[in-house]
């Protein structure tokens, strides 16, 4: 089987001696690397990586035994690819035959991969991660109380090992640290009442929209007056208070004195304004007046034209006054309205004069420590307070200073990254225990994609969280916790790449059926197919194979299944057993189509990848795809065009693995329906493994998947580790993957076990120094 | 007070609708003197303090380069089919052939060209290959002109594109997906995300204060940033000294974005009393592509026109894409098309699509030569290179690459032809040429060995 992804990638270790978790000496290694490795390298590769100048730095003539090689892993790891996918040697050389090949890919995947997991382990190191989009969301939900999702607008987050938040990956381009700062001020406004007129009702009415009298005409949106005249709005003044009455207008200036506008309330002057103010900048004017409730008419007039066609400036012989737009706002001093509990959670207490400062420690103590998911620092609290106290002398409010407390804790890196300490942030060797409150983090980002709860933090600030099954206990509970959808929208989403299903786009022509609802009834499936899977813990088997789903009458009619009608979702148990589990949902079968037909090797490729783990190499540039249509020189059906392409011997190995496969699913069109034919030639679903398995039809292949479930269970354990760590996986991880595949596979394959051996691995609970580089 | 032949800035924009912003119109150059040499004097003076532009537009899958490659070189070049739908501006741009990005090849890393493509596009240098671990390539064109002049307009630089980084999954063997979606590159190792919805781009250009905002309640909301800035710059200078190696990285990263924005929040306030410009705020995404490629360039025009940028980059599609072009008759997925195995029917869609992208290139360059700016148009004061670093989509080369060079770069381009470099020729030798041209010259850039000529002889 071919390496996993996270064995391939080993960059960083390469260099630094013997870890932990290293391998000791080994004979047989040894023997195979003198008898059939160094030979290899003589006769097809030292040639030219070798000598004085060897080609691309790479010299494999300096490893004369395998003591010295054991000691290069980055190289040989970058042999083994070109090795076994047969990039190198390049042509015209001499190709070594597929033995020789495996030889030194054996060899090589020996020496570099096995671990010896009775030593000290290594739990690697997680580098350190910001919060992507949806933790973003999440937490800011959590700590403020606020539900409106911010980061729907920042930029898409970069993906790595297969999902989208891997600390090594996140980077923070400028625009983001600006989304930031935005949301932040977004955010604190919506959680924090601070009163103000701003925030009073504002009514705005357009000059020309509104009623008049005397001449005028309109000018753009607004209205302007030649003549003594009158802009006016009929308003019902809600209750009685201050309110702030205002024009917006400029003037064309003519005669000794500027135009004025009068403020009027029923016809009554209540202010006369100088209108200083020309058209390329107009002015807002303002009065404030008391009044009381009920009907009212607010005018703003023109009162003292002026015409002199003589004067002798002939810009200077008309003097008119414009008004774009009239504002009525209040009432200013009414009542503040009823808090919002965010805000009430937030400012848990009330200062009186004297205790500002006292109060302003408590609640930001409080927010702070949340925010930064561990105990604030008195230095912390007292810079924070600095903003209440700044406020507070600039004439703003209490409430307003704490905003500006939250906002700078908002955009503080120990809110916007997942800060994890250690003692000797250089040294590999320094394994250590994260935290408590590191580890409430971990486990809230790994279930809920958000911070942790206060029953988690009170734990954690007790340091009971691993006291006897607490931890356990914990996991449990959060799993019940409707934030536990999030294991949903971001493991399954991504691991299944259904988070693609958006972005596909079926040839219209081929596929009239497909469209906006149909596109969310396939998501909506297989998040309530693989949410069952995880609030009724049921094995992870069923996955793969099941023999019920979730369907509404849209895509039940399109599953050609009978007895659903309406839009609602419910489960429904399927008696055709060639439907059913993940690789027989819409879903999945329409982004590994094509956008005009299916495509068996994208159907063979996913569940090699996102079900073992065991992905081919990607195919050589002059590859070449499938001609579209059955004109030219390959004939017949999309199967047997697949097939006679096979025969390029250089393609017949990895497509003896995916075809088959995806022939399997043939009886499934490219947006998941049932089909016995394609076109002209009836569906031919059956296929034979490189392991000799064979099968007929869809629920018998989904048999052999099943039979495979130890692989299953190791590639699933992969996935939900990296996606737990926010790391690619590395060899030495092989030993914890080892242990929660073995006891997944002890405990019935119970979704709950795979979660919670997780929890209790090695690489979840500890973490160590960088290695120099 | 006014002349009549003087318009205010403030008067110009009235004019234009609501309050807009622009830089320098005709007539607002001081006149000194009515003869024809006085104004040609005055264009000449005016085109000299006009500041350059750079451009950089992405294009994925290579293109079907029988149909791009001219045959003849030189002023007197042929337009083929895909050319054809530029040809009103045949005098306004040039094709370079033979350019090539090394970067881009395996270098016995086997698979994974489209990645590599895209990340070498503007770094010129060869992106190591990790799923997300220690990713690392090179500093980009358009980074290196935004470090060096970018601190001259509120904006460093813009970065848009049409599709988000991918969602979930392997990009392409077994490389990040931060190398498929991004061209532009800060640090080598900090790709600049790309913003993708038109009105996120119309909001960060040009909100800078919320509408109706006073003067007054800006300048409080930005002394409140700063304040909020700093504390957070704080806390980062503290929390750094605490961390491991990588770790530091990833706070120099914020480190560095807390400071621009503090200079940019500076300059903003320096910068005169901007306003909206007279351009409809977009919606969002539009969900016709052809639509969202134009408004995507409506926004790099209008940031040029304010100054509010001088350097752009706009991936059209991500490296690798596999979007389908039905609404031009073409269902099947770009990517998979490009595979074509050399069948003639799968060549001529794939040209369909490179049409398809040169006609939006061609509104774009419309725009710009529509607006006017100091005698000329903002065509003249701008350097747009719009390719691909693939070749062909099936042949997965980096050579003989498919680079179109449009605008006069302030007179320092001269284009109206068709220049065949010597094989090989780096296409960093390009970029580097370019920067020369921005005020910002650097001795080298990834690979390259030297400067392009023949651009102004």
């Amino acid at each position: 089987m071919r390496l996993s992804p996270y064995l391939l990638s080993l960059l960083l270790l390469a260099n630094q001696g013997l870890q932990a978790g290293e391998p000791a000496a080994n004979p047989a290694l040894a023997e195979a690397f003198a008898g059939q490795v160094k030979p290899f390298l003589k006769k097809y590769c030292t040639h030219c990586h070798g000598g004085e100048k060897p080609k691309a730095d790479l010299a494999l003539d300096k490893y004369l035994d395998q003591a010295a090689a054991a000691k290069d892993r980055e190289v040989w790891e970058h042999v083994l690819e070109n090795v076994r996918d047969g990039i190198m040697p390049p042509d015209p050389e001499t190709k070594p035959g597929q033995a020789e090949r495996d030889a030194v890919a054996g060899w090589i995947e020996k020496q570099f991969t096995q671990v010896d997991c009775g030593l000290k382990k290594d739990p690697g190191r997680v580098t350190i991660r910001r919060l992507n989009r949806a933790e973003y969301n999440n937490t800011v939900r959590d700590l403020c109380g606020v539900d409106f999702r911010p980061a729907d607008d920042f930029p898409a987050d970069d993906v790595g090992y297969g999902f989208d938040h891997i600390g090594d990956v996140l980077s923070m381009p400028p625009i983001l640290l600006e989304k930031y700062l935005n949301a932040a001020e977004q955010v604190v406004d919506k959680a924090i009442y601070v009163h103000g007129p701003e925030k009073t009702p504002l009514h705005q009415f357009e000059a020309a929209e509104v009623g008049h009298e005397g001449g005028g005409g309109a000018h753009g949106r607004g209205w302007g007056l030649h003549s003594t005249g009158e802009v006016f709005v009929e308003f019902d003044f809600p209750a009685p208070g201050r309110y702030a009455l205002r024009g917006k207008a400029f003037a064309q200036q003519a005669g000794s004195e500027p135009a004025r506008m009068a403020f009027r309330l029923n016809g009554k002057e209540v202010h006369v304004a100088d209108v200083t103010a020309v058209d390329t900048e107009p002015m807002m004017y303002e009065k404030q007046v008391r009044i009381g409730p009920g009907k009212k008419r607010f005018g703003l007039a023109f009162i003292n034209d002026f015409y002199d066609p003589k004067a002798p400036d002939p810009k200077a012989r008309d003097r008119n006054l414009y008004i774009d737009s009239l504002e009525i706002q209040g009432p200013l001093d009414g009542p503040p309205p009823p808090l919002s509990e965010s805000h009430k959670r937030i400012i848990f207490v009330k200062p009186d004069k004297k205790n500002h400062r006292e109060c302003a420690e408590k609640i930001i103590k409080v927010f702070a420590s949340r925010a930064y998911r561990r105990r604030a620092t008195a230095d912390e609290i007292s810079r924070l307070v600095k903003f209440v106290e700044q406020a507070e002398q600039h004439g703003e409010s209490f409430e307003r200073g704490i905003q500006l407390a939250m906002e700078a804790v908002l955009v503080s890196p120990y809110f916007l990254f997942r800060v994890e300490l250690d003692r000797e942030p250089n040294n590999p060797q320094a394994i250590h225990p994260v935290d408590d409150f590191e580890l409430a983090a971990r486990l809230s980002y790994f279930l809920w994609s958000s911070m942790p709860d206060d029953e988690l933090f009170r734990l954690a600030a007790q340091g009971k969280l691993r006291e006897g099954d607490t931890l356990a206990n914990q996991t449990r509970r959060m799993l019940k916790d409707p934030k536990a959808r999030a294991l949903v929208d971001n493991f399954a989403g991504q691991w299944l790449e259904i988070r693609r299903l958006k972005t596909m786009t079926p040839d219209p022509k081929r596929f009239p059926g497909f469209d906006e609802d149909l596109r969310q009834a396939m998501l909506k499936e297989t998040e309530l197919f693989f949410s069952s899977v995880v609030e009724e813990d049921r094995s992870v088997l069923d996955l793969l194979d099941a023999d019920y789903t979730f369907l509404n009458e849209r895509l039940a009619k399109h599953y050609g299944i009978g007895g659903v009608a309406g839009q609602e979702f419910r489960r429904v148990k399927l008696d055709n057993p060639d439907r059913g589990g993940l690789v027989t949902q819409a879903s999945v079968l329409t982004v590994t189509s094509n956008p005009t037909r299916t495509s068996p090797v994208k159907r063979g490729k996913w569940i090699l990848e996102e079900f073992f783990n065991s992905s081919p190499p990607p195919p050589p540039p002059e590859a070449g795809e499938l001609k579209e249509d059955d004109k030219t020189v390959l004939r017949g059906s999309l199967r047997q065009r697949m097939e006679q392409h096979r025969a390029n011997p250089s393609c017949a190995a990895c497509h003896a693995r995916m075809d088959p496969l995806g022939f399997g699913l043939e009886n499934f069109d490219a947006i998941g329906a049932w089909r016995e034919r394609d076109g002209e030639f009836a569906i031919d679903a059956a296929g034979t493994l490189p392991d000799g398995s064979s099968f007929k039809r869809p629920s018998e292949l989904k048999a052999i998947l099943k039979q495979k479930k130890a692989d299953f269970a190791r590639c699933l354990s992969e996935k939900m580790l990296t996606y737990a760590l926010g790391r690619g996986l590395e060899y030495y991880d092989k030993c914890a993957v080892d242990e929660i595949a073995g006891k997944l596979a002890q405990n019935d394959y119970k979704f709950s076990t795979l979660i919670l051996e997780i929890v209790a691995s090695d690489p979840f609970q500890l973490r160590r120094g960088k290695g120099a580089e | 007070m006014h002349k009549p032949w003087q318009v205010s800035r403030r008067a110009a924009l009235k004019g234009l609708g609501t309050a807009i912003a622009l830089p320098l119109l005709d007539a607002m150059l001081p006149a000194t003197a009515f003869t024809a040499f006085g104004r040609a004097l005055q264009a000449a003076e005016a085109a000299k303090k006009t500041p350059n532009r750079m451009a950089f537009l992405y294009v994925p899958n290579g293109i079907h380069m029988p149909d791009w490659t001219p045959a003849n070189v030189g002023a007197d070049f042929d337009l083929p089919p895909i050319l054809q739908h530029v040809a009103k501006f045949k005098n306004d741009f040039m094709i370079l052939s033979g350019l090539a990005q090394d970067g881009a090849r395996a270098h016995g890393d086997g698979g994974g060209d489209h990645a590599r493509a895209m990340a070498s596009f503007l770094t010129g240098c060869h992106p190591r290959k990790t799923h997300g671990a220690d990713i690392k390539v090179g500093v980009s064109a358009d980074q290196v002109a935004a470090q060096k002049v970018g601190q001259q307009t509120r904006f460093a630089s813009l970065e848009l594109g049409c599709e988000p980084g991918a969602q979930n999954g392997n990009c392409d063997s077994g490389y990040s997906c931060a190398y498929s979606a991004n061209s532009s590159w800060k640090t080598e190792s900090t790709p600049v995300a790309k913003e993708v919805n038109p009105r996120l781009v119309f909001e960060r250009l040009f909100s800078d204060g919320q509408q109706g905002e006073s003067k007054e309640a800006r300048a409080k909301r930005n002394q409140a940033r700063k304040s909020v800035l700093d504390f957070a710059l704080e806390d980062a200078n503290q929390l750094k000294g605490r961390l491991g190696a990588t770790d530091q990285r990833k706070l120099d990263e914020y480190l560095s974005t807390v400071r621009e924005l503090e200079q940019r929040i500076n300059r903003a306030e320096q910068a005169a009393d901007e306003g909206l410009p007279n351009f409809k705020k977009p919606a969002g995404v539009p969900g016709d592509y052809g639509e969202h490629i134009r408004l995507m360039a409506d926004l790099m025009v209008l940031a040029f026109q304010t100054d509010s940028t001088r350097i752009s980059t706009f991936v059209l599609a991500n490296e690798g894409s596999n979007k389908s072009y039905s609404f031009i008759g073409v269902s099947e997925g770009h990517h998979d098309l490009s595979h074509h195995g050399y069948d003639k029917e799968k060549q001529a869609k794939i040209s369909k699509i490179n049409q398809f992208h040169v006609d939006q290139l061609a509104y774009f360059l419309e725009r710009l030569k529509a607006t006017p700016e100091a005698g000329g148009s903002l065509l003249d004061h701008a350097m747009v290179a719009y390719g691909s670093a693939i070749g062909d989509g099936n042949a997965h080369n980096h050579d003989n690459l498919p680079i179109l060079l449009a605008g006069r770069g302030c007179g320092t381009l001269r284009p109206g032809r068709h220049v065949r470099y010597e094989k090989e020729t780096p296409l960093n030798n390009l970029w580097l040429s370019l920067l020369d041209r921005m005020e910002s010259s650097i001795d080298q850039l990834g690979d390259s060995n030297g400067r392009l000529n023949e651009l102004s002889a």
